[in-house]
């Protein structure tokens, strides 16, 4: 069976989804176990594979029994091991976390609530374990349709924000799709690892390039890096909370893996970094994505929109930690794919648990929260003290590797950045800590009103705080992170 | 605004221009694309698969992988239909309908909160942009729709020979289904194939595909590796892929049919169920 693992991990989701399907039509109280099952094999599965590739090196599977390039393989190593399991582990935390809003929020509609949302999970995960850069196309389509549909079911604006971001998101895809056509046009073929071989003797084609750059550009619309990430803010605010703390975690997350994987093993980091002189230019886009997703987030008004614009930041500092091509870079970027999957989950479960009670999101509905959510607010109080960089959470060593690949780069504009972003996020959210600190200002002249403690459900505060406790507990392994994994998930040639 | 988007389509164009110079020759044998995989493909195919269409081989075996993803992505855009638009909570008059009296032929207009007539032999329900039943229209498509929909059976079953398929023959089958809800309306296609009956095809048809694939795994090959049925078809390896390549086709005609027919009644109803064309 362990040999299968590549495989399980999709498919169980996959054919668990139409199962859902079904029974939403059939028992909708089948719905959530057959979904919670499925994902608990899909985590179970990619522990074992990040074992087994700890343990013995990359692992490959064929699918259909065909060698490539002519099938399609699956290709797990380090770096796409270690997203594995962070995806598989997002998406089953914030289900479980969020089964009772799910039935409060669609009632009607659990069936199809819970087939897209596994079939988003499997897209993710598809896209990760891949190793064929047409197969990663499709996956993409599973995952972006999926998510359009999950947005575009929220209150009031989101349906256009979901428009918004179907255009955005089939513009970025089409450009990948094309960049992937081209590479089929010069080389004949779709595998990563072939193209790897194949690419380097016609590196000085035009076509070549242009494929890289339109991959690129696709990818950084999906990742919605910066001047590119228009769609996600209201994509991300309007969309239901459970939907909202699936996808912010991880699609972002994901298409920076994507990059990651196309720069470094369909190109190779010779032709991206050493013969393209444009990783200076990326980093300092970067430096200005991270300046802008603070300066915006700093001027937002409710909780879920300040923190969509904390998630373009963090892609900054990802994108910035990646390009500047050195090893302590890279691997605070893939450190960073890890912390911030858990961290962005963390603080966006729990906006979820506090719009679950409060109805509102705004800043003037958070008034007094500590008293009635305690639990809650201390779990997102970590998530945040972990998006500011404070040790011992997980978020200050991956802002702690970046800082140290910018300086050994020699890119102070990116150092400054980032502790710019730091301060912001301080401001951020202790100013948002002291709003919920204190009592609403009209309760002390009216009766003296006695405010309650009114927690969400065992069943989301437990994920929740599970949550808030592995970003600390990440922080302290974060070393043996580093030395086991992530080390070997940069290619030797990068000091 | 409309500045910027011309100047970054003209540098968009022209760099796809430019990126022609290295282009192999259109049509150019020696291009990598045709002389890399696909000499491999043409020859093996036949002794590997044993399905004379290439195409539909490495759509469905050397690629299935892919294909499934495909039909799934079918799937998902029908779901995302059926999630986005479908209304249930609605009350029996909250909105005008109209009636035809049949002895009399007399159109009647019922408001909102009126009293709906029981639907009977002499009271049939219309839609409101209602246009008279067309005879020709519907002898026509009566006539019309058994072959369309035998045709859409040879398409799905002769692809391994021709060009055809499950995607384009469930395409068919549920364009033969739309035709009929078209020519009567969407009630009565809603009669003889009701929504829960599309959705659960449209899972069933990819359950088939996957499930397939999962039997594989389950029989000791890899995913989707249709050697591995050869204990259950009673075949040797290299037929058991082409009757494999059939059974996921089939799979892939059923998702497609259902999936058409149920976007069809979300999209043209709004997701009401009740009026349409």
């Amino acid at each position: 069976m362990s040999e299968h693992f590549p495989a399980l991990i999709i498919i169980v989701p996959l054919l668990a989804a139409f199962l859902i399907a079904v029974a939403g039509w059939v028992n909708k109280r089948l719905c959530f176990p057959i979904a919670a099952a499925s994902l608990c094999v899909s985590l179970y599965s990619a522990v074992r594979l990040l074992g087994i590739v700890l343990e013995s090196g990359m692992v490959e599977y064929q699918l259909g029994g065909w060698p490539p390039p002519w099938g399609i393989a699956y290709n797990v190593d380090h770096l796409n091991g270690l997203v594995l399991v962070v995806i598989s582990a997002v998406a089953l935390l914030n289900l479980v976390a969020n089964k009772k809003s799910i039935a409060q929020e669609f009632p009607e509609k659990i069936g199809p609530f819970y087939t897209l949302y596994i079939l988003f999970v499997t897209g993710l995960t598809g896209m990760v374990v891949t190793g064929d850069a047409f197969n990663l196309y499709v996956l993409l389509e599973i995952a972006s349709l999926t998510g359009y549909a999950l947005i575009g079911i929220g209150k009031d604006r989101a349906p256009l924000a979901s428009l918004n971001y179907l255009f955005m998101g089939t513009i970025g895809a089409s450009l990948y799709l094309l960049g992937v056509g081209y590479l089929y046009l010069v080389t004949g073929s779709l595998n990563m690892a072939d193209l790897a071989a194949l690419l380097p003797q016609i590196y000085d084609s035009k076509v070549v390039l242009l494929a890289f750059v339109f991959c690129l550009t696709g990818l950084f619309v999906k990742m919605a890096f910066f001047p590119l990430h228009a769609w996600l803010p209201n994509a991300y605010s309007y969309s239901p909370s459970c939907a909202s703390s699936l996808i912010a975690p991880l699609t972002t997350k994901v298409m920076i893996y994507v990059m990651i994987r196309i720069v470094l093993s369909v190109f190779t980091p010779e032709f991206s970094f050493a013969s393209l002189k444009i990783s200076n230019a990326i980093v300092w886009l970067a430096v200005f994505a991270i300046i802008m997703g603070s300066l915006f987030a700093l001027s937002q008004k409710s909780l879920k929109k300040m923190l969509s614009y904390v998630v373009i930041a963090e892609v900054g500092y990802m994108v910035g930690g990646f390009w500047l091509g050195n090893r302590p870079g890279m691997t605070g970027a893939i450190l960073h794919i890890v912390n911030d999957a858990m961290m962005t989950l963390c603080v966006f479960l729990a906006a979820g648990t506090i719009l679950y009670k409060t109805k509102g999101d705004s800043f003037d509905d958070l008034k007094g929260l500590f008293k009635k959510m305690p639990f809650s607010m201390t779990a997102f109080v970590i998530g945040a003290l972990s998006i500011i960089g404070v040790p011992p959470t997980c978020g200050f060593f991956s802002k702690w590797y970046l800082i140290s690949g910018g300086i050994a780069a020699g890119h102070y504009g990116f150092v400054a950045a980032l502790l710019f972003s730091s301060l912001a996020n301080v401001v951020l959210f202790f100013r948002l800590i002291e709003i919920c600190y204190y009592e609403p200002f009209a309760d002390h002249h009216h009766e003296k009103e006695e405010s309650s403690l009114d927690e969400a459900p065992a069943t989301m505060l437990i994920p929740l705080l599970m949550t808030a406790i592995l970003l600390i507990v990440l922080g302290i392994y974060s070393g043996e992170l580093v030395t086991n994994v992530i080390e070997f998930a940069i290619p030797g040639g990068i000091t | 605004m409309k500045i910027i988007g011309f100047i970054i389509v003209l540098l968009c164009g022209s760099l796809l221009i430019y990126g022609t110079i290295d282009f192999p020759g259109f049509g150019d044998p020696d291009a990598p694309a045709s002389t890399y995989l696909s000499p491999r493909y043409v020859e093996n195919t036949m002794a590997e698969t044993s399905v004379p269409n290439i195409v539909t081989a490495v759509l469905a075996d050397y690629r299935g992988y892919d294909t499934m993803f495909e039909t799934t992505v079918v799937f998902s855009a029908a779901i995302a239909c059926f999630f986005l638009l479908r209304v249930f909570k609605r009350r029996e008059n909250d909105e005008v309908r109209h009636y035809r009296h049949i002895p009399t032929g007399i159109t009647l207009r019922i408001e909102k909160g009126g009293k709906i007539p029981e639907e009977s032999a002499d009271f049939q329900r219309i839609d409101s942009e209602w246009v008279p039943h067309d005879m020709i229209v519907n002898t026509t498509s009566r006539l019309i729709i058994p072959f369309i929909q035998l045709f859409a059976l040879y398409v799905i079953a002769h692809g391994h020979h021709s060009p055809g398929g499950g995607f384009q023959g469930g395409v068919i089958l549920g364009a033969a289904f739309i035709l009929f809800a078209v020519s009567r309306n969407l009630r009565a296609s809603i009669r003889r194939m009701g929504e829960k009956v599309s959705a659960i095809l449209c899972a069933a048809g990819v359950f088939l595909y996957a499930g397939t694939g999962f039997l594989c795994y389950l029989l000791g090959g890899n995913f989707l590796d249709y050697s591995a049925l050869t204990g259950i078809l009673g075949v040797d390896p290299v037929t058991a892929h082409s009757h494999g390549i059939l059974i996921v086709e089939i799979g892939v005609g059923i998702s497609v049919m259902a999936a058409m027919i149920w976007i069809y009644y979300n999209l043209s109803s709004v997701g009401k169920h009740d009026e349409g064309l």
